[in-house]
């Protein structure tokens, strides 16, 4: 419950980091922005990366810029059950060939029973403008046709122009923004290492089933089939296994036509995104582990009850719980003219009130998932926060046990349970029972956590069945008096047996600690990890030498512990963003070494290429990245050579000058026979790149490569 | 670890309160209903601060097509008697409510809307009538879409038709219309004759000049006796709007019954 309160104090932070970012995006007027249409849902203009268009520039990379207001959304080429993606007509406008949109991947939105994919705040559809005149001024005028919709759907039909004279030039506010959003188009899956692996349809076209794969490991995937226009599909049940690396779903089909046309799935994970059309088999894929079945298996229910029952059990002797067993017991064995039924009675209250308390968690549970916090199983171990809180709570324990400090209960808490205890009637067994439960919280959190975890996957009665069996484990000892009243006078008596328990317990929950900070070594880097572990280290150190006493010692000690569980969330540098799988290893521009190259026989290929401009990026996927290409690349005696020009760059500049040409994509092949190089055609065929390079070459290492 | 485990958890308790409340809150804690009159059509109001589409440029009419004769006659038309072009003459008895719903094909929470009216109508046993109107917007498939409703309608087949879509999307195709008029149980060839006649054509200009009149800027719309209402609203309000309009009574825009 504890990480619960983190989490909303992590969203709170990125809304107001988010806020401050789109003040500081607000952008003043640049050159490649056309006219803006307002309307009380959307502003919307056309954006492009060029200023002007450059000499024998075959196209431009634009975008339709769209800052939705607040509750309204629009919609992804595929709408969901109903709407209609955003269209743009072009026949107005001067010297434009075609006009393709690159649809970012899309957001899942839920209203009413209906599911709909789309984007809500802002989206810049990427354009990828191919002109009829290669570097003739362009006028852009897009009559465009937007469905916005909030609680109420408007259609907004608007144009908006903008002309691009002769002329270079980048406006790097509006390459930024574009090349932004082109990198949430999903790719084919080479450099954001999602795939996916398997794909059938139902044979009552109940369902599409699908397996997919990521290097990294799923966060928060979610699944975007597209199968025509005809079929629609319902909320997808995704699981994950395989450490969140292999994923299963399982996608409803509400309506299928009687013809399939083909398949295509977009898998999205936070920001990465894949769209790949995979071949259908006859075979199911079966789910890696099963939530909704009729009967999930008597044996798997048995096995969590009987570990969450122990898991219970085991509460009993934890620090915070045993002074309230042992409390109730003395109380017991004091009070020996009871009666035996006033006894077994009594501390059967007391076992009700500890259900009670299980009981109250089972319904937060159940009220959390009905909220939608349907946590895939699992995922919670790739949190920082998460793993940081349950190192820090478990190593705190752990110290404890091996006696560096002890843990006291506020002693308000005491009184009022020494004053329930001493409450006549059942009413007062009952709070006994249910102050025990609640007392045993901060030690049962890592238990507790992990069953609230799986419950929130599993069915109802999963969630209560789990909790019940943690309730009876815990309320073991009450019920065993209960059974046999006699059993009080012969409960263990206190002795150094105790010390080798927690001893025991102590070990087992710091080998626990460790395994979590070796997940958390992987999941947010060694640094964060050092960080966690130094801020425990000062926290026991400081519990055990007994400087956080008092008032001003208490806060302390909080302030240290919310360091430690905040600090992951800063430190943590973003996965690696998959590194790039393409087969060809690109070798840093340098112009000098051009020649110095080709003076000992090699070949050099020069590839000058931009995250906003998006023929760069067709070239990538169909030429460069494909393997005829890829591979007479990584030859030897071939140097590719890439220069990046997505932040303004002198030498790159001069460079292009130094060929009469402003723009990308830019590509030239240098060897023996072509010192001078060969300028290829901006939009890339592999055949005129093999040719370039055999040309260039002497002849012999092409020839050995192919 | 003495922090007071009472403060963690009513934290806990208040956190998850205040999320509950947020999400549900505003269904539960409207507040009284207040109106504003309009200007035109007289007679009607709509409700204070009740939508967020007043900024917007009243959409102009079907599509693209501009000075369109047919509007024009069609807005005259509905303009002479506002009340039964809303209502289809629906307004015979004192008792019975009217309410007349505008939805388009595109827009996502209509055909939800398209349901809970009819329930309200069904449990009403015969105190609301609803009327319904298509305004279809967005393009051909849109237009398409309105007058296999309407022509379902003519079937007593609307609320089934708009149930059929949730489920996929409208074709314009005639295997699609075969199939879809097998499955809410329609005559296939009255319904593509339907499609294609006169009288559907001319209740999509009234709809369209209504919606204009109303200054209507999208989907789904409602007026309900003299109310209108642009965009979702939640079943409390309408069945609470209903009841108001029942003792108020729609005289001052339907005198003519």
């Amino acid at each position: 419950m504890f990480n619960r309160l983190i989490h909303f104090g992590g969203i709170g932070v990125a809304i107001v980091f988010v806020f401050a970012l789109s003040i500081m995006g607000a952008r003043d007027a640049g050159a490649a922005v056309s006219d803006v249409h307002t309307s009380p849902a959307v502003e919307a203009r056309i954006i492009t990366a060029e200023n002007g268009i450059a000499a024998g520039a075959r196209s431009v990379s634009a975008a339709l810029d769209l800052e939705l207001r607040a509750g309204w959304k629009t919609y992804w080429r595929s709408p969901g059950e109903v709407g209609i993606p955003p269209e743009i007509d072009w026949s107005e406008s001067e010297n434009v060939k075609e006009a393709e949109i690159l649809w970012p991947a899309p957001k899942r939105f839920r209203a009413f029973g209906i599911e709909n994919f789309g984007y809500e705040k802002e989206v810049a559809l990427p354009l990828r403008i191919t002109l009829e005149r290669p570097g003739d001024a362009v006028m852009l005028r897009a009559a465009v046709n937007l469905l916005v919709c909030s609680d109420i759907c408007v259609p907004e039909i608007f144009e908006l122009s903008l002309d691009l004279p002769k002329g270079g030039g980048i406006d790097a506010q509006s390459a930024t923004r574009i090349a932004d959003f082109a990198g949430k188009v999903p790719d084919d899956g080479s450099a954001s290492g999602l795939s996916i692996a398997a794909a059938a349809i139902a044979k009552d076209t109940s369902a599409l089933v699908l397996t997919a794969r990521s290097e990294t490991g799923f966060s928060t995937p979610d699944i975007f089939p597209e199968l025509g226009p005809e079929v629609a599909f319902g909320a997808p049940d995704i699981r994950l296994s395989d450490g969140g690396r292999a994923l299963w779903a399982s996608v409803p089909i509400l309506y299928a036509g009687p013809t399939l046309p083909e398949l295509r799935v977009t898998i999205t994970d936070g920001t990465v995104a894949a769209t790949q059309t995979p071949d259908l088999t006859e075979d199911l894929p079966k789910p890696p582990f099963t939530l909704r079945k009729a009967v999930p298996g008597l044996g798997d229910v048995l096995a969590i009850t009987l570990v969450a029952f122990i898991g219970g059990l085991i509460l009993n002797v934890m620090p915070c719980v045993l002074p309230v067993l042992s409390i109730k017991l003395s109380s017991a064995l004091k009070s020996g003219n009871q009666t035996r039924t006033r006894i077994r009675s009594g501390f059967l209250a007391s076992a009700l009130g500890v259900l009670a308390f299980m009981w109250a968690l089972a319904a937060i549970t159940l009220l959390l998932r009905s909220l939608g916090l349907s946590v895939g199983w699992g995922l919670q171990f790739q949190n920082p926060s998460f793993l940081s809180v349950m190192f820090l709570i478990l190593a705190l324990f752990a110290a404890n046990l091996f006696g560096m400090f002890e843990i006291n209960l506020p002693s308000s808490f005491q009184t009022r349970l020494a004053r329930a205890d001493g409450t006549p009637g059942h009413i007062g067994d009952f709070a006994t029972g249910a102050f025990a439960a609640v007392l045993a919280t901060p030690c049962s959190a890592p238990f507790l956590g992990t069953a609230i975890a799986f419950a929130l996957a599993g069915r109802g009665i999963d969630i209560l069945l789990i909790f019940t069996a943690l309730g009876l484990g815990l309320a073991a000892p009450y019920l065993l008096v209960a059974a046999r009243p006699k059993l009080v006078s012969r409960m263990p008596k206190p002795g150094p047996w105790m010390i080798w328990v927690k001893m025991l317990l102590g070990a087992l929950l710091a080998l626990t600690a460790l395994w979590l900070l070796w997940v958390l070594v992987g999941v947010a880097g060694t640094r964060t990890a050092i960080f966690v572990t130094l801020g425990t280290l000062v926290l026991v150190a400081g519990f055990s030498s007994g400087r956080f006493r008092g008032r001003i010692g208490m806060s302390a000690a909080a302030l240290l512990a919310i360091a430690v569980l905040i600090g992951p969330g800063f430190l943590t540098t973003p996965a690696p963003a998959a590194s790039p799988v393409s087969a060809t290893t690109w070798v840093a521009f340098d112009r000098s070494e051009i020649a110095r190259l080709v003076s000992t026989g090699e070949t050099v290929f020069v590839d000058v290429t931009a995250d906003w401009c998006l023929t760069c990026k067709a070239n990538k996927a169909l030429v460069l990245d494909r393997d005829s290409v890829a591979s007479a690349l990584a030859a030897p005696g071939v140097v590719p050579m890439q220069a990046d020009w997505t932040r303004p760059d002198e030498r790159i500049s001069r460079y292009l000058e130094g060929f009469g040409r402003f723009g990308i994509p830019f590509n030239v092949v240098y060897g023996p026979n072509a010192p001078e190089g060969i300028v290829l055609s901006e939009l890339l065929s592999s055949q005129e790149v093999l040719d370039a390079l055999e040309r260039a070459s002497s002849g012999s290492e092409l020839t050995r490569a192919e | 670890m003495g922090v007071d485990r009472r403060l963690v958890l009513s934290g806990i308790a208040l956190a998850a309160g205040g999320f509950a409340a947020w999400e549900y809150g505003p269904a539960l804690f409207e507040g009284p209903l207040q109106f504003e009159p309009i200007d035109d059509p007289a007679g009607f109001r709509k409700i204070e601060g009740g939508d967020r589409s007043t900024a917007f440029d009243p959409f102009v009419g079907l599509s693209s097509q501009e000075s369109d004769p047919n509007e024009a006659i069609a807005e005259a038309r509905v303009r002479a008697d506002i009340c039964s072009a809303l209502y289809g003459g629906e307004t015979g008895s004192a008792d019975v409510v009217p309410v007349a719903s505008f939805s388009d094909y595109y827009c996502p929470y209509c055909r939800i809307q398209t349901q809970k009216l009819a329930e309200i109508e069904n449990r009403s046993g015969g105190r609301v009538k609803v009327v319904w109107h298509e305004l279809p917007l967005l393009g051909e498939t849109s237009d398409l879409a309105a007058k296999a409703a309407l022509a379902a309608k003519r079937q007593g087949a609307y609320v089934a038709f708009h149930k059929r879509l949730m489920k996929s999307a409208f074709r314009a195709t005639p295997e699609y219309l075969r199939l879809l008029s097998d499955d809410i149980g329609i005559d296939h060839d009255r319904m593509v004759a339907d499609m294609a006649s006169e009288s559907i054509q001319e209740e999509l200009y009234d709809s369209a000049a209504l919606a204009g009149i109303f200054a209507f800027v999208g989907t789904p719309a409602l007026v309900i006796g003299k109310t209108v209402i642009q965009g979702q609203i939640s079943d409390r309000r309408i069945e609470q709007l209903i009841e108001l309009e029942r003792t108020e009574g729609i005289d001052s825009i339907c005198s003519t019954a």
